[in-house]
């Protein structure tokens, strides 16, 4: 058993606050996307949810940027050029065949390196892409009334909900192929169980010998 | 007594007529008592002086050509309030009101909304030149039809802005309120409207949750980046949903806007990114990326499913759980 301690106690809690702030805004965003629909809230319960979890989210993403920046968590998501392209490559084709066939996983978390390139490549996309067009469209919204009256040519309200509208679905689609990916780590739940303790733990037989390391 | 102007504060405060103003100018003015003292203090006198009459609830005659009781009160509370609350009665009714009864030539004072205001400082001089403009091309500045008697066509500005009662909107002001007293000055004419079961919006749906969260002329007047004063024959009304609740966005925008503005005058920063009543619904709706996203999600609920198939066979398989 290789165990590694991998997630600290300020990012666990901040992934599960912005999770559950991703169900909040997805469920009552659907309801003032699709008001009146079956199974959803009433609309008038659903803006204010939605503009309160919104501020929510604003603050966790402040949040996760100050606290990547004032410790050291942000190693994690170090790229090096070097080597990217075989490591996404490597990476992809073991989801699409590798797993299929039992090949060990290819990339094994340390100390320093916990993600494989395409994680962090989808997680750097989604907080440093999505997450700020997502979160400033969303302010937006509510202060329109600051914005011009169009943007190239086109009503800004519109063109603001568009990009919001937009950006929400991707988003839906990231959490959506988050729950299943996180099912590919050593067990099905190893993964989840990490992000609950903040440990990594690992049998596979190509992972370093069994140590116990707190980072 | 009359103070004429229609204060249209800015093309994002919508001015917010009053209801229930039953009489035409210049049927109005023919007992209308003025002092000749011009002075601020003066005119604080001469309009008490004129309130000595126009203050009683009853004040009124028949007109003779109409056989219609003409009402000329004038609601001391209602005028303090309005935009024109500061202003004495001599400041717009400058003929000699002294004699009484009043003279029948006074009548004709010829005051509206433009000529008193089109020569305010910019951009509001250039607005009202701009709705003088509108309301000419409206169906209201037309003439009645000619098999029409009973029609009041064509109308004046204060068929439908009492001046001595007009307050513009403001942002703070209620959006229930605003609206219910724009479209009562509309109802005011078209009873026919009121009736639940009238026809011409049976096609509306949630027709009542409409018409208590948008004012008529949002429909009936051109989508512009203003309030359009330009209104237009029923059957040239917009029909189409998805000129409020998604794509063409120039109403939406007049919209939304005003309500956001509204809504954060009133309420201030934070309580307004919790609490506004600006949200239209279905206006983020737009079928195309719907379709991609709904699209693009179920696809990858096939290719998971797939995925999921595929390593639960090698585990049945492998006997392990490493898949």
């Amino acid at each position: 058993m290789h165990k590694l301690y991998l997630y600290s106690v300020w990012v666990r809690v901040w992934h599960w606050t912005n999770a559950l702030l991703f169900l909040i805004l997805i469920f009552t965003g659907l309801s003032m996307h699709f008001a009146g629909g079956a199974l959803l809230l009433p609309f008038q319960t659903a803006v204010p949810v939605h503009n309160a979890a919104g501020i929510a989210l604003t603050i966790s993403w402040i949040a996760f940027i100050v606290g990547n920046l004032v410790s050291d968590n942000k190693r994690f998501y170090r790229i090096p050029l070097h080597g990217l392209i075989g490591a996404v490559v490597s990476q992809a084709r073991w989801y699409m065949i590798g797993i299929f066939r039992r090949e060990p996983h290819p990339f094994h978390p340390s100390a320093d390196d916990k993600m494989n390139m395409l994680q962090k490549l989808t997680y750097l996309g989604v907080m440093l892409g999505l997450m700020p067009v997502l979160v400033i469209s969303g302010w937006a919204f509510l202060f329109s009334v600051y914005l011009p009256e169009t943007l190239f040519g086109l009503g800004s309200v519109w063109l603001v909900a568009m990009i919001h509208l937009a950006v929400a679905w991707m988003l839906v689609l990231f959490l959506i192929t988050h729950l299943y990916m996180i099912t590919t780590g050593d067990t099905p739940t190893s993964n989840i169980r990490s992000m609950l303790t903040g440990w990594h733990r690992e049998t596979d037989a190509s992972a370093p010998t069994a140590s116990e390391t707190q980072s | 007594m009359f103070i004429i102007a229609m204060l249209y504060r800015s093309s994002r405060v919508r001015p917010q007529p009053e209801p229930g103003w039953p009489w035409r100018p210049s049927l109005g003015l023919l007992l209308v008592l003025l002092l000749p003292v011009q002075t601020p203090a003066g005119a604080d006198q001469a309009s008490d002086n004129c309130q000595r009459c126009h203050g009683m609830a009853t004040l009124g005659y028949r007109d003779p050509l109409t056989r219609k009781i003409i009402d000329l009160h004038i609601d001391a509370a209602a005028f303090a309030a309005s935009d024109h609350g500061e202003m004495a009665c001599v400041d717009c009714h400058d003929r000699d009101y002294r004699s009484y009864p009043h003279s029948l030539t006074l009548a004709d004072e010829h005051l509206d909304c433009v000529g008193c205001h089109r020569d305010d400082p910019e951009p509001r001089g250039s607005e009202f030149k701009r709705i003088d403009e509108e309301f000419l091309r409206s169906v209201h500045a037309q003439p009645a039809p000619a098999d029409d008697r009973a029609s009041k066509l064509p109308l004046d500005c204060h068929d439908c802005h009492n001046p001595h009662s007009f307050r513009a909107a403001r942002p703070g002001d209620d959006i229930a309120a605003i609206v219910s007293n724009n479209n009562a000055v509309c109802l005011s004419c078209h009873l026919d409207i009121a009736d639940p079961l009238s026809e011409p919006h049976a096609w509306l749906p949630n027709r009542d949750r409409h018409w208590q969260a948008v004012r008529c002329i949002d429909c009936h007047a051109p989508a512009t980046d203003h309030r359009s004063h330009d209104v237009l024959a029923a059957e040239d009304g917009n029909r189409d949903c998805v000129n409020c609740h998604s794509r063409d966005a120039t109403l939406l925008n007049q919209l939304y806007s005003y309500r956001s503005q509204t809504d954060l005058a009133e309420q201030g920063f934070v309580a307004k990114a919790v609490y506004n009543e600006a949200y239209i619904v279905g206006m983020s709706r737009s079928p195309t990326i719907d379709a991609i996203g709904l699209g693009v999600i179920a696809l990858m609920l096939l290719g998971i499913a797939a995925h999921a198939y595929g390593r639960y066979r090698v585990y049945r398989k492998g006997g392990d759980d490493h898949a």
